[in-house]
């Protein structure tokens, strides 16, 4: 068996033999975004989901005119194929991939293992910062089909139709409301959405190397909870972007037609007046 | 009373740096964080777990015969913000005295506009070390 888009993925050899090929761009998304500048591949850009990818006053991403800036200042064509990577077994990448395709670049990979295998490889790290010519990309209207508003989560959990809630299980169970220390990101009430299944999204990689688990791994994890391929699924985290890595599997590993990520997320969710809560302590 | 001098002293040089010097110099301090002596690595061996995608932090900390507090840190470098951020507490107050720390407001670091350069999230996990700092010294300073 094998994963259903093996396309979506690309290795860190084929990295390394494609960093002068102009038809293709590096880009590194990181939970810690000074990482980047410590060292990152050589020739790779850097997106940084704070201050590149958020809209500066609204809880949105940034704008389509915007994404078009960001993409053009990055010397992306329409054609270009972007790869990403990062920190934290590619949680930040799958985020800035979700959003690349939310506005139309179809043409995206993640680099499995991200930078943990690559320095595990005892690949080279650099501290130059690329300069591209700039383009004028154009981008697609938002894609709403990969990203779920609160109204049809609720419709979701009142069909009983699938929900991966993808945080730690104390996040789901209503014991904690957000990480020790992270006390921003709460909100006023814990649990989870009802209806919603609990797999944590660190369960679909494989913790010494980063890289996403086996095709019969992965299917036995979702199907084994009743998350399968015939219906809608909807992920969320906190504030949605480990559900983003959780999105990437079952869209392009396992090839579930429908899936969208949930961005408000628990943040909002638990924030939300006469939102329905399951608890199970 | 007064921030401690030192920590006044970083809190002011922030203050006046635009965004690029302030991550660069959030890097300084992550890069020569000095690393955990050896007398803490079985306290950090035996340190409980941390849920999935929190940043270990590891702080220990020991009171000099004048009262002064020094502190101790061990964080990943796969997490350079949170070691920055990290360092810079305990550069600024090492050698402050139990109650010199325990007055430190919350909000001491607004001046810095650290938020130009980090996000909101860091600086919340910012004010989670100072607390976690600041229980830590009672403990030592208690002793």
């Amino acid at each position: 068996m094998s994963y259903v888009h093996p396309e979506y993925l690309v290795d860190t050899e084929w990295v390394a033999a494609h960093a002068n090929d102009p038809d293709v761009r590096v880009i590194e998304s990181d939970e810690d975004s000074l990482l980047y500048a410590i060292g990152h591949i050589p020739g790779a850009a850097q997106v940084d989901w704070f201050s590149t990818l958020q809209h500066p006053l609204r809880r949105d991403f940034l704008t389509k005119e915007k994404f078009e800036e960001v993409a053009s200042k990055l010397g992306i064509t329409n054609d270009t194929t972007v790869v990403f990577y990062g920190d934290k077994s590619n949680w930040f990448a799958c985020y800035a991939l979700w959003l690349f395709q939310y506005y139309g670049h179809e043409n995206v990979r993640i680099m499995n293992g991200g930078r943990l295998k690559w320095e595990q490889e005892n690949r080279p790290l650099v501290k130059d910062v690329p300069t591209f010519a700039e383009t004028k990309y154009k981008a697609k209207k938002a894609d709403k089909s990969i990203r779920a508003f609160r109204d049809e989560v609720l419709k979701q959990s009142k069909k009983k139709k699938p929900l991966v809630d993808v945080r730690s299980p104390k996040e789901y169970s209503g014991e904690l409301i957000s990480m020790p220390n992270y006390p921003q990101e709460g909100a006023t009430r814990g649990g989870h959405i009802p209806g919603a299944v609990s797999i944590p999204w660190a369960q679909a990689v494989n913790e010494a190397d980063a890289t996403f688990k086996t095709p019969e791994e992965l299917r036995a994890l979702y199907e084994g909870k009743g998350i399968n391929a015939d219906e809608e699924v909807i992920a969320y985290c906190r504030i949605g972007e480990r559900s983003s890595l959780t999105w990437f599997v079952l869209k392009y590993l396992l090839g579930y037609p429908d899936v969208k990520n949930y961005d408000g997320s628990w943040t909002e969710w638990g924030n939300l007046v006469d939102a329905p809560i399951e608890k199970s302590v | 009373m007064p921030l401690p001098s030192k920590l006044q002293e970083i809190v002011d040089d922030f203050a006046s740096m635009t965004r690029e010097e302030k991550l660069e110099t959030l890097i300084g301090y992550a890069e020569t964080m000095p690393p955990l002596p050896e007398r803490f690595k079985e306290q950090r061996a035996n340190m409980e777990a941390v849920p999935e995608c929190m940043t270990p932090v590891f702080l220990a900390a020991e009171k000099d015969t004048n009262g002064g507090i020094t502190y101790y840190l061990d964080i990943p470098p796969q997490s350079p913000t949170v070691r920055g951020l990290a360092s810079i507490l305990t550069t600024g107050l090492n050698g402050s005295t139990l109650e010199e720390i325990l007055s430190v407001p919350a909000d001491f670091f607004l001046p810095m506009k650290l938020d130009e350069a980090v996000s909101q999230q860091r600086l919340n996990g910012f004010m989670g070390v100072l607390a976690h700092m600041k229980k830590v010294a009672v403990q030592v300073g208690a002793g």
